[in-house]
């Protein structure tokens, strides 16, 4: 406990949903189209990348192609995810219902337990590692009104919860923390990681400082053999937050899985953000994270608590709505042209 | 949309579909580009100013004379901490001139305080928007806050379990950034995305705004962001060709000839500028139309000066 007494809680700053225009045309189209009355979870994909802007957080956004093709596409060419490094790639899954009262009435804790259960087994099991954007994993709950153009919808980023929390110093830039010559060699291999077209495998990583201060970019699952090579090693991750004080919600699920697989209490973690779309490391704080130790968590097979229903734009626990009857209900767009 | 407008635009979609692409290079020679040259110098711009990404776009709306993974350039989510016409309000209560170029007779240029209305060719194309007020921050398209449809929804907030509330959660912040002034002007973000105009052979810029809570701005908000010569003459809003829903659009009317114009000065000036820096000297000149918003158009590149 001296370390908390040192640190105050990591305070992690949630996801940012924004799901575009494009987004809600597809989803109409595909409900008509395609899931038609149905009610089963279709797999999405939000898309993300690192901060790159001083003010504005990145957001997990859902765009046109965040959804499976319409059936009546299928005949078309083969449909490839379109990721680049401005849009990697997020799994979520959608619960869209045919009825506002099947909306409120969905078990929102049991598709949250679902969901945490699906992250929970990927760390576990090591998949997080190979493939470290299954620790992003996201939920989304809709009712697409198609007779009003409005659609109802809840975003939710389950992110493990550590009894004791996580603590931290605060946070220093790495531009400070490293001398010279280590950040000289964090922004090469950081750079060169980037350029990397792994996408959704890459959004956290290691960075190897050797004894003789070179510095390597290495997938999580090399933590291991990095630890047997001696010299520094710090946790690194993809950012969509912009602030300079607190982490983003990425970095929750990545320590969960430090602790739990690593058994670690200590590690030095590296928000990777960007400025004009390269690392800018004074722009990227580094925080010195203490771990609890969590005997419950290698113990008991229970998955741990998890939060990350978003809030809306009150500030409070709740759905989001938009209206687009402007732009999709034919009778006003018949009017408007005339 | 005027009378004038929808005219035009039903004009420039036939010629569009009756005639084919441009296939000759008059790139100095007019300031255009082929569809060929526009995915060159957009594949310069996307390895030189990595926020910009080619997209796809809708299939259904997939142009045939472009790649089909290149078929618009997009940059997502660029601030704009302030309002342009906030900003020409500032030089005009300082007595300054804005010279956005030397030249009286182009479209684009403007020095404030001399009445633009009664010369210069007007764009085909122009708007009927409301001039934008003066005041910085309207709400934006009806979000979940106005609705009275859905009253039942306020049932759902908050009822939640208690873990919710939990210490490692950052407590939500709602405004990104506020300059310490006393007009609170919200951080908006903006798509800047560019797409090929098949019937004046240049880039077309479209922007999609969003409020600081990342909603859609009706696109007649996004008109505060523009320069306001510009907002009343050359900013139109339009269908996007790729992208759902109407966006605002700086008009190509006069693009060709804008860069046709300093393609000319450049040349005098002993640079011979290559194809594929079309983009660079492109988005420096949008700059003009869209001062505050911060997209990246930073590439170092030999404007001739020396």
């Amino acid at each position: 406990m001296e370390e908390n007494e040192n640190g105050m809680v990591l305070q992690f700053a949630a996801w940012q949903s924004a799901a575009d225009e494009s987004f809600w045309h597809r989803l109409a189209s595909f409900k008509l189209n395609t899931q038609r009355l149905a009610e089963h979870p279709i797999p999405i994909s939000g898309f993300f990348a690192p901060c790159s802007h001083p003010q504005v957080p990145s957001h997990l956004q859902l765009l046109l192609e965040s959804l499976p093709p319409d059936t009546a596409d299928m005949n078309d060419t083969a449909v490839e995810v379109h990721s680049n490094r401005n849009r990697l790639p997020v799994p979520g899954i959608l619960y869209n219902t045919n009825t506002l009262e099947s909306f409120q009435a969905l078990d929102r804790q049991q598709l949250m337990s679902e969901a945490t259960q699906q992250i929970w087994d990927d760390i576990c099991s090591g998949r997080a590692e190979e493939n470290t954007d299954l620790l992003n994993r996201f939920l989304v709950i809709s009712y697409a009104d198609l007779k009003k153009w409005t659609f109802t919808y809840w975003f939710a980023f389950p992110g493990l919860v550590m009894t004791p929390p996580a603590t931290s110093a605060s946070s220093q830039p790495a531009s400070e923390v490293f001398n010279k010559d280590e950040a000289a060699g964090i922004l090469a291999a950081c750079t060169e990681w980037r350029a990397l077209p792994s996408g959704a495998s890459s959004t956290a990583f290691l960075l190897h400082i050797t004894l003789n201060s070179d510095v390597r970019a290495r997938p999580l699952k090399d933590w291991a053999i990095v630890q047997q090579d001696g010299g520094k090693v710090v946790l690194a991750f993809y950012d969509p937050c912009h602030l300079a004080t607190n982490p983003g919600w990425p970095l929750r699920n990545l320590l969960a899985l430090a602790s739990v697989r690593w058994d670690v209490t200590r590690v030095q973690v590296l928000c990777y953000r960007e400025r004009r779309g390269q690392v800018d490391l004074e722009h990227c704080p580094v925080f010195d994270v203490a771990l609890p130790s969590l005997p419950e968590w290698k113990e008991v097979k229970d998955v741990p608590a998890a939060v990350g229903w978003e809030r809306n734009l009150r500030g409070r626990h709740g759905p989001r709505i938009v209206h687009l009857a402007s732009s999709m209900d034919p009778i006003r767009l018949a009017e408007s042209a005339a | 949309m005027v009378l004038s407008q929808r005219l035009h635009e039903a004009f420039k979609g036939a010629v569009e579909r009756m005639t084919g692409p441009r296939t000759v290079s008059a790139f100095k020679e007019k300031g255009v580009l082929t569809p060929d040259e526009f995915v060159e110098a957009g594949d310069n711009l996307v390895s030189k100013c990595p926020t910009w990404s080619w997209e796809m776009g809708d299939p259904s709306s997939r142009k045939s004379y472009l790649p089909p993974d290149k078929q618009f350039l997009i940059t997502r989510n660029v601030p704009c901490l302030r309002r342009a016409s906030s900003i020409e309000e500032e030089y005009e209560a300082a007595g300054d001139e804005v010279l956005l170029d030397n030249d009286d007779d182009g479209g684009w240029l403007a020095t404030h305080g001399i009445d633009r209305g009664s010369k210069g060719e007007e764009c085909l194309a122009s708007i009927d928007a409301e001039e934008p007020a003066k005041s910085s921050f309207r709400p934006s398209i009806p979000q979940d806050d106005e609705d009275s449809d859905v009253p039942d929804m306020l049932e759902c907030e908050d009822l939640d379990n208690v873990v919710e509330n939990d210490v490692a959660t950052l407590q939500p912040y709602l405004v990104a950034y506020e300059p310490d002034d006393d007009h609170i002007l919200r951080t908006r973000t903006y798509d800047v995305s560019i797409t090929y105009d098949k019937y004046y052979q240049t880039p077309r810029v479209w922007l999609t705004g969003y409020d600081e809570t990342r909603h859609l701005l009706q696109p007649e908000l996004v008109l505060e962001d523009v320069s306001q010569d510009h907002a009343r003459k050359t900013v139109t809003i339009e269908d996007h060709p790729h992208m759902a829903g109407k966006h605002a659009s700086v008009h190509p009317c006069r693009h060709g000839a804008v860069m046709k114009k300093i393609i000319d000065v450049l040349m005098s000036r002993g640079v011979n500028p290559e194809v594929d820096k079309y983009l660079f000297i492109f988005l420096k000149f949008v700059a003009s139309v869209i001062p505050t918003i911060e997209y990246d158009y930073t590439m170092d590149f030999d404007l001739g000066h020396s």
